[in-house]
């Protein structure tokens, strides 16, 4: 559905995508990860045909990018909501309908069906009255009324509180249940975790890592192990009261850590060390460690690796000079 | 580096129709996407390919046409819906009201002869039967009274069988001298009106108005005693005794004046205190009024186009299926119709005929096109208002100035304007006048906005850059190759023109010691500027090598389309601008073909304009310091060139 080769853009001197290659299937939210600068949503604005690559080629639902016959199947929502605040949300939707040369009744009924999905109210109200996201669910519906089969979204969560932001995941993953293609772009991993089927990573305009989030955490990541125990040891550090609610990722005894009072976990102990390690060797050595000091090993929990700590691993290290040579599916 | 090549689709050089819904919008702009494939390398397919794509662009034309009309259409209802929308209901009521006062006071004021503070204020004591009654109750600023009327108290001036007695004060004195010229205005009338008009005015003048320096004028202080009597021109709108000039003089001024009745119908006679110079006043005014409405439309037509660029407003229409010239068509679009509208309305309402609309609808473009153009160069409102105000201010002397000088000199005729003045001066027009006339303005206005276009994209119209660098960007998104560069020269042309023709209208009336030589600065100034400021463009934009070899041919490119373009001033010497010696052959004859050096010069200005736009390239490839020096370098052997063509042909 989406075909992207060898793409580069620079500005004068300055590489903001330098030879990006991907594709994209069709129904697949793909996410394009990437901090600030690293060039996703300038990717994202050659996939809509917004920004002419200086290199490469790039071709969405399956014709040349910015094409008129494309943009006629495309749905683009840039990060910000720029709406013409002097309309109603009515008048917005059916004039972008009207520009995608939808008719008249089948744009009312596609303006209904996005509206009521997503509860949208006060649609006779002034855009430039409404909150930011009632703007924002307006920008989603107007990304809709072409009923396209691919959507761009960059940073569709951005700035929004959480209620409305998991609205906007769920129905970002709605959409795809129902066959449209995706590129999703966020600098926020946990919303590129939470939808996301594949994704790249891309650093200073380079794409760095690539494939299932699965895979990208097998080849970039690495499990460790947090060894919990009752006197301290070398490496240990005095265990802190988690967090509640602590995002998942972390497993082992028991379900994810509750928050309890300082210096007493759930496990009845009032002091407990933890030490952290990278093998099962390492665990040893703490439990052997603890039972001679007179203490023992309480819990062991494995840690996955984060979309984040993956990222973070990256792009600490100087990017790859084959940016397709790693994590090449 | 053809940056569309790598979007191409290969499946569809094969078969233009592929993937494609017939008749959907989406044909609209196909053929852009299609067309750049020049480079490659097996060269007769694409050829026979070119071809194939060109028959099924022409077949597919109607439809395309179709559709961005289509497309238009929308977004001009859509502008014309938020515009409406925009204004809340009470500040419409209040407009509206406002308007209606506006208008009842002027026809009120215009039933009533005038609005006329003074009227009334001197009360002359006056018979009724008295022959001093009729001038009287002609003035407004007079009004008759019973001559019983105590002097100083209920009149002011009284007339008695004698003469006049004016009250001890100083209003006595202004009524009476109200009085006298009441009384003077009444008999040139009652002269005017008899037949034999030799006995009605003894002295008669006749009027040529020629070039100062003209040879052929006898010396100063002889009579006019070339022949014959005529009538002297007068009146306000008057400038009819100038009649012969148009004939006999060396200067062929057009006789605009008509030698009657003129636009107020002023008479051709009247007594020589009443002889004016020939200027049209009160065609102008009215002209003005053309002008008026169009300063406000160009700051509501501003705003709109600002606020696309305001927080990435337009962003969305640019990934619509429409291109952005229809945005932009659709967004002028109820601006034009607006100012025609109005214009027809004003035409309608001072006595203007269709040919005052039709010499102002290019001028209505022109105000858009400039303000199209600094609304997308500004980086915020208030950046705007300086440039509406710019454009405001330039646009209306270059329409105005010229105008003035309707019934002098056909250098008037560079303006629009001077066409609206003989219109309602019931003057016929010329097809090639209004060509003249209204043919640069329409081009420069075309060309403002295609520069405008050129940079209504992503990554133009939403970056902050100051105004001169978003002008560079503007002129650098013209070029695409070498040969663009000839290309984007000979659209300089229409600037050029109307440059150099406002230069010419604002020096022609300085002595020729100093208007020639500024007028030969000027214009190797002001071409130079034209040819080469796009190739600083594109190398600020490291759209070029540095090369020398390759600033040479970037300069004899752009020599050679400045020179092909510049071809199209001779219309210059249909109308007879060059006559206006020797401003107007330094003008527009001194890079041009003259009638007899037409062999010798033909070349001589084609490798002037290589040679100093080469000097001009050369520095412009090494930044901005060494452009201006080699533009100076440029304009001063352009100068030196034109002024020795000059003293060539005398």
């Amino acid at each position: 559905m989406i075909a992207v080769e060898d793409l580069r853009k620079t500005y004068g001197d300055f590489p903001a995508v330098v030879g990006s290659s991907f594709e994209v299937e069709r129904g697949e939210i793909f996410g394009v990860v990437g901090p600030n600068g690293a060039g996703k949503t300038t990717t994202l604005k050659m996939l809509a045909g917004l920004v002419e690559p200086t290199s490469g080629t790039a071709r969405v639902a399956d014709r040349p990018a910015g094409a008129p016959e494309t943009r006629q199947r495309l749905g683009f929502l840039p990060e910000e909501s720029p709406l013409y605040e002097d309309m109603t949300p009515l008048s917005y939707l059916r004039f972008f309908a009207d520009l995608y040369d939808v008719p008249r009744e089948t744009a009312d009924e596609r303006i209904g069906d996005a509206l009521d999905e997503l509860e949208l109210e006060h649609r006779e109200r002034r855009l430039g009255d409404v909150s930011k996201g009632m703007k924002r669910k307006v920008a989603i519906a107007r990304s809709l009324v072409n009923d396209p089969e691919v959507l761009i979204y960059d940073e569709p969560a951005s700035g929004l509180d959480p209620l409305t932001t998991n609205y906007v995941l769920e129905f970002t993953r709605e959409l795809s249940a129902s066959g449209k293609t995706i590129v999703f772009s966020a600098h926020n991993l946990y919303h590129v975790e939470s939808v996301c089927d594949r994704v790249v990573i891309m650093n200073r305009g380079q794409i760095i890592a690539r494939g299932t989030l699965a895979g990208i955490r097998e080849r970039h990541g690495e499990t460790t192990y947090r060894v919990y125990t009752t006197v301290p040891v070398e490496g240990a550090e005095r265990d802190e009261p988690a967090v509640v609610g602590a995002r998942g990722g972390e497993s082992g005894a028991g379900t994810d850590r509750v928050s309890t009072p300082k210096g007493r976990s759930n496990d009845g102990i009032d002091d407990r060390y933890v030490a952290e390690v990278d093998s099962m060797d390492g665990v040893e050595s703490i439990r052997e460690a603890a039972l001679t000091a007179g203490g023992r090993v309480v819990d062991i929990r494995t840690r996955e690796p984060s979309l984040e700590d993956v990222f973070l691993d990256l792009a600490g290290e100087p990017p790859a000079d084959d940016p397709r040579g790693e994590g090449t599916r | 580096m053809t940056r569309r090549e790598g979007n191409e689709d290969p499946d569809s050089r094969s078969d233009p129709n592929a993937d494609r819904d017939p008749g959907s919008a989406a044909d609209a702009g196909s053929d852009t996407d299609h067309d750049h494939d020049g480079d490659r390398g097996d060269r007769s397919p694409v050829r026979s390919g070119r071809l194939a794509r060109a028959v099924a662009g022409l077949r597919r034309l109607p439809g395309v046409v179709r559709i961005r009309a289509g497309a238009v259409a929308r977004i001009t209802r859509w502008e014309v819906t938020r515009g409406v929308g925009s204004v809340d209901r009470r500040t419409a009521v209040l407009g509206v009201v406002a308007l209606l006062l506006a208008s009842s006071v002027a026809f009120v004021a215009a039933a009533s002869g005038g609005v006329a503070l003074d009227t009334g204020v001197y009360r002359v004591g006056v018979p009724q039967d008295s022959p001093y009654r009729e001038p009287i109750d002609e003035t407004p600023s007079l009004v008759a009274r019973p001559p019983s009327g105590e002097l100083g108290e209920e009149i002011d001036v009284r007339v008695t069988a004698d003469g006049f007695a004016a009250a001890d004060a100083r209003k006595g004195q202004a009524a009476l001298s109200a009085l006298r010229n009441a009384v003077r205005r009444h008999n040139d009338r009652v002269m005017g009106t008899e037949d034999n008009r030799t006995a009605a005015f003894p002295v008669l003048v006749r009027l040529r108005y020629a070039d100062r320096a003209d040879p052929t004028l006898p010396s100063r202080g002889t009579n006019g005693s070339d022949g014959g009597f005529a009538a002297a021109g007068g009146g306000a709108d008057g400038a009819g005794g100038a009649g012969g000039a148009g004939s006999d003089g060396p200067l062929p001024v057009p006789n605009v004046g008509g030698g009657g009745a003129g636009f107020f119908g002023q008479e051709a006679t009247g007594s020589p205190a009443n002889i004016r110079p020939p200027f049209p006043f009160a065609s102008l005014v009215l002209a003005f009024l053309f002008l008026v409405p169009m300063n406000f439309v160009i700051q509501a037509y501003g705003s709109t186009i600002l606020n696309e660029r305001v927080n990435r407003r337009g962003q969305l229409l640019l990934v619509a299926p429409i291109q952005p010239g229809d945005i932009v068509a659709g967004k002028t679009l109820p601006y034009l119709a607006a100012m025609i509208a109005v214009t027809a309305a004003i035409a309608l309402a001072v006595g203007g005929g269709v040919v005052a609309v039709a010499a102002v609808v290019p001028l209505s473009l022109l105000f858009l096109a400039s303000t199209f153009v600094g609304a997308m160069f500004a980086r915020s409102f208030k950046e705007l208002t300086f440039v509406t105000v710019a454009v405001s201010t330039f646009l209306t002397t270059y329409a105005f100035v010229p105008a003035v000088f309707t019934d002098v000199t056909p250098i008037a005729l560079i303006s629009p304007l001077t066409l609206v003045v003989r219109d309602l001066k019931d003057v016929p027009i010329e097809p090639l006048q209004y060509a003249f006339s209204t043919g640069p303005v329409y081009l420069c206005a075309g060309v403002l906005f295609l520069l405008g276009a050129g940079v209504y994209r992503e990554e133009d119209m939403f970056t902050q850059r100051p105004v001169p660098l978003k002008f560079l960007d503007a002129l650098d998104a013209r070029l695409s190759g070498r040969w663009s560069v000839a290309f984007v020269s000979a659209l300089s042309i229409p600037f050029v023109f109307v440059a150099e023709a406002l230069a010419l209208a604002t020096l022609f009336a300085l002595p020729i010691g100093v208007s020639l030589p500024a007028m030969l600065v000027l214009i190797a100034a002001i071409e130079e500027l034209a040819k080469s400021l796009h190739v600083y463009a594109g190398y600020a934009n490291a759209r070029f090598g540095t090369g020398i070899r390759t600033a040479l041919v970037l300069g004899s490119l752009s020599g050679l389309g400045f020179f092909v373009g510049e071809k199209a001033t001779a219309v210059a010497q249909l109308v007879g601008l060059q006559n206006v010696e020797p401003l107007g052959r330094a003008t527009f004859a001194t890079a041009g073909i003259g009638v007899v050096e037409a062999a010798g010069l033909l070349i001589a200005p084609l490798a002037l304009h290589a040679v100093t736009a080469g000097l001009s390239a050369l520095g412009a490839r090494k930044g901005s310091r060494w452009y201006l020096t080699g533009l100076v370098a440029a304009v001063a052997v352009h100068t030196a060139y034109n002024a020795a063509v000059v003293v060539a042909l005398g």
